[in-house]
């Protein structure tokens, strides 16, 4: 399908999904209700309360999360040249998890819980990015990823030292759940602390697209056809890193996103970045709301988001490769 | 097969009985059944006894805190000026039971108690747990039931075992008036005129125990209706969206900065609850009044909800029955300032 | 000839890793239209070389001119303005179609936040097309024969509009037909005005190919000049350290035993 064509299918079927989750919740309001709430009409304060208080916050909630993560992930597999890499690669999922829980387990306000996150995802990649570098390891994508996973298995077992030590009957609850992802909290303050992170972060990677998608033929090849790969690297890094901590601190960890989005989005456009990144990220805006949509109305309680990603995506995968579509040598 | 073995088992423990009476430290002993069927031989007057989970160690600090070998987790700052002062110093030794063991058996070996008690569900999980700790350590393990519709018959139980029976029959017979007297206050009480309530943990409040959970059986003992029917028997996350779906009369909360700020919070207006200030925070110190040990506590919680729920229906002094228990069963009265800080206003 | 500006040039150059020199006194002179043929057994460093040409890793010492300027003076882009590149193979994971290969040519001459547009893309075709694989464009490089890709990497290489390309044996691991349409597309390059280096393990090939030959070893340079003066059968014997026998075939080729 010519690009232009498919974005705008793709912007469709976002705003179609957008309406879709706006229109459901457990809270009944008829698209009349919405509709007048919409448009200005205050009269009805619960309305206006579910509405623009819950609703609404929460599926632009979910398309930020699913963009950026669907971004990261898009990002990360080209420029590790490696089709299995996820956003978590470098411990940024397991140290804004570790900086989170910490803040459930000292009992902090919800908005420390959130920034502690945040800090401990970039502070992580970070440390892994220095760690690299002092093992003069920086031209090697298999050294970082290596200290990635190194640092990750750290903030992992601080995980579950903090597991350990939360009270079993209220902390311990709150923790897991978290660690398995929602956005059941999410309020318009948190959506305004995390847009900025999303905008600065997907800036420089849709801008430099072009430029990013060479690093899949490998450095030494970007960098003679004029790209310089290390440090373009490390700004996608910087970046995918930027996006995905403040995802995680909003919404708890998500798997499954950041890894199956871009392979949807390559299907559709093949594996050019310049045109895979933005599909990836209207894909993943979508189809994160779609989930949210189904972890807040198929039953009375929240199902955690990270297990509704791979229940539905798992099989949607499973499907697109039994189709026999693979944008990857093999 | 059960008749068959069963004076075969009696005549072994017998013969292990006469064994322990000959050695010279060893104290009486006597023979016991649990809730679990098991029968265990236990010292005659246990002196040292170490609580497997929070609801037992609260059972074992009302009836007997002088054979406390330690807590399961230390008290908070703020609990102990409302502890015996012998016990508030006591260590946090660790849990055996439920999510998460965080107790070596050596740690409990080291504090050498006599008996170790267990204060809660009964099945075969637990069953097997009591079993196999009582092996490994070799110490009485003992397992009585632990739900709310026996309490008075719990307590006496524990205290049977704790060999304080009298003192264990004034805290039933406590109990067992307590509920009376909220059944005698639910009979004139129209199942129309009973509140719905949610019950909100969590900062943010959207943490609840569900219909038919152990943290929220109190809600059901009042007659209230709990709202969150979720498709769990546990601690249900939900969304604001559903709270304001299930429009619920009462809050209660167990956490002081969602009371603090629920008022102020946008996603909480037009709750009918928010509206019309029916937010309650129940008080936690030493223990819990909703849950938070699910034990012997929730006595006072069911008076104090009583007070919350009907307030035109409950007569009485809160202030004073509060006061009472304390004294009753924590061993401390609270005075005006206490009450104050306990109770609000 | 001998008055234009070499395209490549070294002087004194040593090449090596982190520092460590592996071969010296390298001195080469490369003008358009040019096929300098690089010889030697494996691991002589020809690939180093390569790589030093290219900016990848600095020379240990002595210097690299591209089009008269020093390479240490010249940023990633203006490199890659004046040197393309051919690798040994693709190393690449995803499935790109061989046109999405061609066009990351055209990234030297696009600014930082720009995408190949119709110029571009026309330009890619053109390079194709002169390899004589525009029927190929839309088809993915992994169901490509291992010389149609060898021609998609060439076609990059063009699309980068370089005045040089320097190919990391082009023809290794070919068979006979795919060896033979790669030799053929890199000598009309040459006949063009395009200044190439190639490495190869085949003295028969450079003869044919090759202006001018270098031959490596772990000793070092064994001899630089033009090809009929330096593959004589004592340099090659030296050079591959087994006896190696001339003969000039009817053709009037040279072909080596």
């Amino acid at each position: 399908m010519d690009e232009r064509a498919l974005n705008t299918a793709l912007v469709g079927a976002l705003l179609a999904v957008l309406i879709l989750g706006a229109a459901i919740g457990p809270f009944a309001l008829s698209p009349a209700r919405i509709a007048a709430v919409l448009t200005g009409d205050r009269s009805d304060s619960q309305a206006v309360t579910v509405l623009l208080n819950i609703r609404l916050p929460r599926v632009l909630a979910a398309a930020i999360v699913g963009a950026a993560l669907a971004a990261a992930g898009a990002a990360y597999q080209t420029t590790f040249r490696n089709p299995l890499v996820s956003p978590d690669i470098l411990g940024v999922s397991a140290g804004a998890g570790f900086g989170a829980v910490l803040g459930l387990l000292l009992g902090l306000p919800v908005v420390a819980i959130q920034m502690l996150g945040f800090g401990m995802g970039l502070l992580t990649v970070a440390l892994v990015i220095a760690l690299t570098l002092a093992l003069r390891g920086a031209g090697q994508v298999l050294i970082m990823v290596l200290c990635g996973i190194a640092i990750g298995a750290l903030a992992g077992a601080g995980i579950s030292l903090v597991k350990l030590l939360a009270d079993p009957e209220q902390q311990l609850p709150a923790i897991t759940f978290w660690l398995m992802g929602s956005l059941a909290g999410v309020k318009r303050a948190d959506l305004a602390a995390a847009l900025p992170a999303l905008l600065i972060g997907l800036a420089p990677l849709l801008a430099l697209r072009w430029r990013i998608g060479l690093l899949a033929m490998g450095d030494d090849e970007a960098r003679a056809m004029g790209v310089d790969a290390g440090r373009l690297r490390l700004l996608v890094i910087a970046c995918a890193t930027l996006m995905t901590a403040a995802a995680v601190a909003m919404a708890g960890v998500i798997g499954w996103v950041g890894l199956m989005v871009p392979h949807m989005a390559r299907l559709l456009t093949g594996p050019r970045f310049d045109r895979m990144l933005p599909a990836a990220i209207l894909i993943g805006a979508g189809f994160m709301v779609l989930v949210d949509t189904a972890a807040r109305t198929v039953a009375t309680l929240e199902v955690p988001l990270g297990i509704l990603t791979a229940v539905l995506g798992a099989p949607i995968f499973v499907l697109l490769l039994a189709r026999g579509a693979r944008p990857w040598s093999e | 097969m059960f008749q068959l073995t069963r004076p075969l088992t009696r005549r072994a423990l017998c013969a292990a009985l006469l064994a322990l009476a000959a050695l010279p430290a060893a104290a009486q002993t006597r023979i016991v059944t649990d809730d679990t069927g098991r029968e265990i031989a236990l010292p005659e007057n246990p002196a040292r006894v170490f609580a497997a989970g929070p609801p037992a160690a609260t059972l074992l600090y009302t009836l007997k805190p002088q054979a406390m070998v330690g807590w399961v987790s230390a008290p908070d700052p703020e609990d102990r000026p409302w502890l015996r002062p012998e016990t508030a110093e006591l260590p946090g030794l660790g849990r055996l039971t439920g999510r998460g063991d965080t107790l070596n058996l050596e740690v409990l070996l080291a504090a050498d108690p006599d008996l170790i008690v267990d204060y809660g569900t009964v099945n075969p999980t637990y069953t097997d747990l009591a079993h196999r700790i009582q092996e490994q350590a070799g110490l009485p393990y003992v397992l009585i039931d632990g739900s709310f519709a026996r309490l008075p018959r719990g307590i006496r139980a524990m205290a049977d075992l704790l060999a304080v029976p009298e003192r264990g029959e004034e805290l039933a017979a406590y109990a067992e008036a307590t509920l009376a007297e909220v059944d005698a206050i639910l009979a004139t009480i129209p199942e129309d005129q009973r509140p719905t309530v949610y019950l909100a943990r969590g900062r943010e409040g959207l943490e609840t125990p569900a219909r038919g959970s152990i943290n929220a059986e109190i809600i059901e003992r009042v007659g209230a209706r709990n709202v969150a029917e979720a498709e769990t028997r546990g601690l249900a996350t939900v969304s604001p969206e559903q709270v304001q779906a299930w429009a619920p009369e009462v809050i209660i909360t167990i956490d002081a900065d969602f009371a603090a700020n629920v008022a102020g919070m946008p996603e909480w207006q037009g709750v009918p609850a928010v509206d019309n200030g029916r937010v309650h925070l129940a008080p936690a110190v030493p223990f819990g009044f909703i849950d938070a040990p699910p034990s012997v506590n929730r006595l006072i919680g069911l008076k104090w909800l009583m007070h919350k729920l009907y307030p035109t229906a409950v007569q009485g002094d809160l202030r004073a029955e509060v006061a009472d228990f304390y004294e009753l069963f924590y061993g401390v009265r609270p005075d005006e300032a206490g009450l104050k800080a306990l109770l609000g206003g | 000839m001998e008055r234009m500006t070499p395209l490549i040039e070294t002087r004194g150059l040593t090449i090596g890793h982190n520092r460590k020199p592996l071969i010296g006194g390298i001195d080469l002179r490369l003008c358009r239209g040019q096929v300098l043929c690089l010889l030697g057994p494996n691991g002589a460093g020809k690939t180093t070389l390569f790589r030093t040409l290219l900016g990848l890793i600095p020379p240990v010492g002595g210097e690299v001119a591209l089009l008269g300027q020093p390479l240490s003076a010249l940023s990633r882009t203006d490199i890659a303005r004046r040197l393309g590149h051919v690798p040994q193979a693709l190393a690449t994971p995803f499935a790109f179609s061989a046109l999405d290969i061609v066009l990351m040519g055209a990234s030297a001459r696009l600014g930082p936040f720009a995408r190949p547009g119709k110029p571009e893309r026309a330009r890619a075709m053109a390079a194709l097309a002169r390899l004589g694989i525009a029927d190929l464009a839309q088809a993915e490089i992994t169901r490509l024969s291992g010389g149609q890709r060898q021609l998609v990497l060439i076609a990059r290489a063009l699309a980068q509009d370089a005045a040089a390309i320097v190919m990391d044996e082009p023809t290794a691991s070919l068979d006979f037909a795919n060896r033979l349409q790669v030799a053929c597309a890199i000598r009309a390059l040459a006949d063009a005005g395009t200044a190439i280096v190639l490495s190869t393990h085949d003295p028969d090939q450079a003869a044919r190919l090759g202006d001018a030959a270098i031959l490596l070893n772990r000793d070092g340079v064994i001899a630089t000049g033009p090809i009929q003066e330096t593959l004589t059968e004592a340099r090659l014997t030296r050079l591959y350290r087994v006896p190696v026998t001339r003969s000039l075939g009817t053709d009037g080729r040279m072909h080596f035993h």
